[in-house]
């Protein structure tokens, strides 16, 4: 318990001191996210925006921001910490290396929900956008989370094995940003396209999360309603597929000797 | 003495994306004793760095164990990884938008040390011996090449490791930085106990460190001795013939084999004598061909005139057989000879 602390700790620190070293980039990322919202909410409603229409989109988009960030450091940041040597060391730990991983996706969890934090606020403020606290929403979006992250261990896995797959995870992010209903209603989109959407991660916790959250369900209710379970299957597909993967990856990289090539 | 690495049967075979299969090293035995310098020579792709990252977990043999202080590396990952620290070649090692001190907070912390005090006064020992207590708190990035490579060999160090591997340490820095960390292996091996292995190009100052060495060359060990022992071993092959004035081209030729220089208005042929051609031979070659014989002396290799020497013959041995496996034979006093 102390040993898995102190790794949190640790990197929760490294990555603020990191992300402090960039300040002036995430800073214009930051304003970068928030126009986009705003720009994108326009399109969407031919030019008249009505908050309570704008939550739902919020809440999405705000989802859509923890994909942004595991995605990014599942798959940038792990070819990133390959080329500079960094990932050998991790590697030369004597810490289990799932300990350390899921360390730094905590870390990074912590991290993407300051900035979400931030950026939502800046957002409900100038928009009068409300979007309630309620404690049923937890669960719903831990699990929307681990969906989320399964997605980035399964990408940071073949990263490992392929080096280059910038463009796939870009766009895996952007496939996101327009499949998982946080514009365009899961519903409206053609049948094949819906499928697809709702097999993505995050189209159906966002689905869920908005029942909770906006419309004020209860758990009991999205559960019997089958929504709650399909979404626990999903992510406990995800979950395990993308920890899978990611083993693959460590095993392959190792046999071939690619954790310190780029 | 205790074995600190004991690497057994180790081999590694890549596959190649034709699928071609490269043996990168091949059936590696080597023993290194606790406390020593040990270098690793060889030209480029060699094997060495291979051999090293298996010692680290960092690459998966195709066969064979690697033990650090009796731990086996597949098996025993996490009690292996507690005795090594590793500054690897070409890389960074550290973060360098991260400062001195907090890449030592943070790689001891992932390294497993667990108290904090104890930690930031290892810390703070590493930066003060390297010279790098004033500058702890700048971002790594904005060091000297040397200062950055005296922050990964703190790093490697901050868990307190016995055993040291250091990949190429001395590349790329100026001779300042170079004789620094050279001073500080021969530190950590002689006053600390720790058994340091470095794999270097520079002969020179494997020469000067090493308290054995061993020579690989395509995945292979071509000889694997104490230093002074491989110098001897060749010293006693090499002969010098110091003649007055120059000599004619077609007298040299009594030598094959040999090189002539001039030195201070004498000739001075250097080459080897083996079982074909004695010293008595030489000298009476000399006094036949009517040669103002001056001195007979041992010649002095140094290490890179015996890395050279076994390069040619196992690139000799593979030219003849296609194999250096077949080509080399293995002598009995550990360095493979001519087929």
């Amino acid at each position: 318990m102390v040993l898995t602390g102190t790794v949190l700790l640790n990197e929760c620190q490294k990555r603020l001191i990191l992300l402090w070293s960039y300040r002036f980039n995430f800073m214009l990322e930051t304003f970068m996210i928030g126009f986009l919202f705003v720009g994108i909410s326009f399109f969407v409603s031919g030019g008249r925006p009505e908050p309570e229409q704008m939550a739902p989109a919020l809440l999405g988009y705000l989802t859509w921001f923890f994909a942004v960030f595991a995605i990014s450091d599942m798959s940038h940041g792990i070819r990133e910490e390959t080329q500079t040597g960094t990932l050998e060391q991790m590697y030369m730990s004597p810490l289990p290396s799932g300990l350390l991983l899921a360390g730094r996706s905590v870390a990074s969890i912590f991290i993407s929900s300051g900035m979400v934090i931030l950026i939502g606020g800046i957002l409900m403020l100038l928009l009068g956008i409300r979007i309630p606290v309620r404690p049923a929403g937890v669960p719903v979006f831990a699990l929307t989370l681990a969906g989320l992250y399964g997605f980035a261990f399964f990408l940071g896995g073949a990263t490992l094995v392929f080096k280059q797959v910038n463009a796939l995870s870009n766009l895996l992010t952007n496939m996101l940003l327009f499949l998982n209903g946080s514009f365009l209603t899961v519903e409206r989109m053609p049948g094949w396209m819906e499928a697809f959407a709702r097999s993505l991660p995050s189209t159906q916790g966002i689905d869920v999360l908005r029942r909770v959250v906006l419309d004020d369900m209860s758990l009991a209710s999205v559960w019997q309603d089958g929504s709650l379970v399909w979404l626990t299957v999903h992510t406990g597909v995800f979950l395990f597929a993308g920890w899978g993967v990611f083993l693959w990856g460590e095993r392959v990289a190792r046999k071939r000797g690619l954790l310190g090539q780029y | 003495m205790k074995a600190a690495i004991k690497i057994e049967s180790l081999s590694k075979t890549f596959r190649s994306r034709g699928g071609n299969e490269v043996e990168a090293v091949s059936r590696l035995d080597l023993t290194v004793e606790s406390g020593q310098v040990f270098g690793f020579l060889g030209s480029n792709g060699a094997g060495k760095t291979t051999t090293l990252k298996m010692a680290c977990g960092l690459v998966m043999p195709t066969t064979g164990t690697v033990r650090l202080n009796g731990y086996d590396v597949g098996r025993q990952r996490g009690q292996a990884m507690r005795q090594i620290g590793a500054v690897l070649e070409g890389t960074r090692n550290v973060y360098w938008r991260m400062n001195a001190w907090q890449n030592l907070l943070y790689f001891g912390r992932i390294k497993g040390v667990s108290s904090s005090k104890l930690l930031k006064a290892r810390a703070e020992r590493l930066l003060r011996e390297l010279d790098l207590w004033e500058r702890r708190k700048d971002p790594v990035g904005e060091y000297s090449r040397g200062m950055q490579q005296k922050v990964a060999i703190a790093a490697a160090l901050i868990a307190d490791p016995p055993i040291v591997l250091l990949d190429e340490p001395t590349l790329g820095l100026d001779v300042q930085a170079s004789r620094t960390v050279q001073e500080w292996v021969v530190q950590l091996a002689k006053e600390r106990g720790k058994t340091v292995v470095l794999t270097t190009h520079q002969l020179d100052m494997a020469e000067n460190l090493c308290d054995r060495v061993a020579i690989m060359s395509r995945g292979q060990l071509l000889a694997h001795r104490p230093t002074g022992e491989l110098l001897d071993l060749f010293r006693r092959e090499f002969y010098k013939l110091r003649l007055r004035g120059a000599v004619a081209a077609e007298k040299a030729g009594a030598f094959p084999g040999f090189t002539a220089s001039q030195e201070n208005g004498h000739t001075v042929l250097s080459g080897e004598v083996g079982d074909d051609l004695s010293v008595f031979e030489l000298v009476e070659r000399a006094r036949l061909a009517d040669m103002d014989l001056i001195s007979v002396t041992p010649a002095e290799p140094n290490l890179e005139e015996i890395f050279v020497e076994l390069i040619e013959r196992a690139e000799e041995a593979v030219g003849q057989d296609g194999s250096l496996e077949r080509g080399a034979g293995h002598r009995s006093d550990g360095v493979k000879s001519r087929g």
